[in-house]
């Protein structure tokens, strides 16, 4: 586990978490596009996985 | 328990809080230890401990004879400056909770400039120092992992932001609120406070409607959000945006009630300009007799009598009830940048109670700190007639908690007086103890009564009295 997430004890909510995407500005426009297209890859990707 | 932990210091496993000697320092765990060996070397931390911001620290000397009866798992210690009276977010005015929410955020920003952040954002870790904030969990620092969200962004929102809004926006005092709930208000329940007409406003869509619904939809998602965020490109500028908006939000938040019972007191009260010099001077003169180290003003209202006996004591706490009395005195203090006088709101009828985990997280106030002189000025009729507190049970109070030697300057108002006969207007006059004679028979035989004065046509008498 990495050092930041040893120290850190709070839990930030996973909500708010994504929510912190559309506060990002600008930049969080890219990050909210990737996430979106990273989800549709894996519902494909994931769909045609057979179970081990 | 002297080699025990402070009790409100355990969530927070790699950094506690304890005293030795009436001195406090922080135990740190290694990792605890790294981070703060990055922190003490950034300009953030010279630059804000320079202006008072951040609590004075520094490496304590002796570390292993402070550390080992604490157990295993300490590297290394800290030592505070201790802050002259702990407050908490329940007791302060809309303008405190604005100006330690500024400093929350100033922090954030200027930690990921030195590629640190904060680990949570509870308004707890701010104390104030009469009326300036200062940031007093140095544990909270640490290194901001590439691609990690900010982890303090929802507590921010509990504790700073909703409190403001809900009594920017709606005239909602956040100060019961979050008496009741230490963890603040909870997303679901801003968004419940709020209109849909609210959603024009600045913040409310955004943190509280959005968040809320977040929070709902992804309360039991499987997925790693952390993991996601990473892979797709999260990083500090997202966050630098955030806080850097909530912090132009914050500045703009005002509360604008401009009139309550109290509030207009020192301007417009039953006092003749003679009558208000005699008083002050009595004051003056019991606030003189000796140097005080904690002077209470209960009743405060807007604390002319507080900056009286400031000069004489090493700090005031200067409490009342109405919580635009009290932002009043903060944002004049505040102006005069005064460091030795803590507005506060409170009220001697149900005063801050213990709270959290054990009981013994949230002190009561009068496990803050004994005063040496109580300063009760035209008090005790609301003590007695509005709150229903028997007046033998007032006295009481008052000798138990100057019991360890200290004064007392107590002013009784006669029923003749033109603002007890408002008090009494629409009640029964169940206050017989209410009597002069009374009073004093009953101060007398729990203090020593040095001195004391008619003032205002013998309505109204001020007394110096010593707690046997």
């Amino acid at each position: 586990m990495s050092k930041f997430l040893v120290l850190a004890y709070l839990d930030p909510g996973s909500g708010s978490m994504l929510l912190q995407i559309l506060l990002g500005g600008i930049a969080g426009v890219a990050v909210a596009g990737k996430m979106y297209w990273q989800r549709i890859k894996a519902h494909f990707s994931g769909g045609s996985k057979k179970p081990d | 328990m002297t080699d025990s932990f402070e009790p409100a210091s355990f969530r927070d496993r790699h950094s506690r809080v304890f005293q030795r000697d009436k001195r406090i320092y922080r135990a740190l765990s290694a990792s605890g230890l790294s981070e703060w060996e990055t922190l003490a070397a950034t300009r953030l931390f010279a630059g804000f401990s320079r202006r008072g911001a951040l609590v004075a620290t520094r490496r304590a000397d002796d570390e292993a004879a402070l550390l080992a009866p604490l157990g295993d798992g300490w590297a290394g210690a800290l030592e505070h400056e201790r802050v002259p009276f702990i407050s908490y977010p329940y007791e302060w005015s809309f303008g405190m909770m604005k100006d330690a929410a500024l400093l929350q955020l100033d922090l954030v920003l200027a930690a990921l400039d030195e590629g640190m952040i904060l680990k949570d954002a509870t308004a707890y870790n701010l104390q104030f120092r009469g009326a300036s904030p200062v940031f007093i969990d140095i544990g909270s620092f640490i290194t901001l992992d590439p691609g990690e969200p900010w982890p303090g962004y929802r507590q921010f929102c509990q504790l700073f932001l909703y409190p403001l809004l809900l009594q920017a926006y709606r005239d909602i005092p956040f100060q019961p609120w979050l008496r009741g709930s230490l963890e603040g208000i909870d997303p679901r329940d801003a968004n419940a406070m709020l209109s849909t007409r609210d959603l024009l406003r600045s913040g409310v869509l955004a943190h509280v409607r959005l968040q809320a619904g977040a929070q709902q939809r992804f309360a039991s998602t499987g997925r790693d959000v952390r993991a996601d965020l990473r892979k797709a490109g999260f990083d500090a500028r997202l966050i630098k945006a955030n806080v850097a908006g909530l912090r132009k939000l914050v500045a703009k938040l005002e509360w604008t009630r401009h009139s309550s019972t109290w509030a207009g007191y020192a301007g417009d009260n039953s006092y003749d300009e003679a009558n208000h010099q005699k008083k002050a001077a009595f004051v003056r003169a019991a606030a003189a007799e000796r140097r005080r180290g904690l002077v209470w003003d209960i009743g405060a209202n807007t604390g002319t009598f507080s900056r009286i006996a400031s000069e004489h004591a090493d700090y005031v706490v200067s409490m009342d009830a109405d919580v635009l009395a009290v932002e009043r005195h903060y944002q004049s203090l505040k102006q005069q940048d005064v460091r030795t006088i803590l507005p506060l709101i409170g009220n001697v009828a149900d005063p801050a109670p213990a709270l959290g985990w054990r009981g013994l997280e949230r002190l009561p106030l009068e496990k803050r700190g004994t005063p040496d002189l109580v300063l009760c000025l035209a008090l005790i009729h609301h003590v007695v007639i509005s709150a229903n507190v028997p007046l033998a049970e007032f006295v009481d109070w008052l000798a138990t908690l100057l019991s360890g030697g200290g004064d007392l300057v107590i002013e009784f108002v006669t029923k003749d007086d033109a603002m007890v006969r408002t008090l009494l207007r629409n009640k029964d006059d169940q206050y017989g103890d209410y009597e002069q004679p009374n009073f004093e028979a009953k101060l007398a035989s729990r203090f020593e009564i040095v001195r004391q004065e008619t003032i205002q046509s013998g309505t109204r008498t001020l007394y110096y009295a010593r707690a046997k």
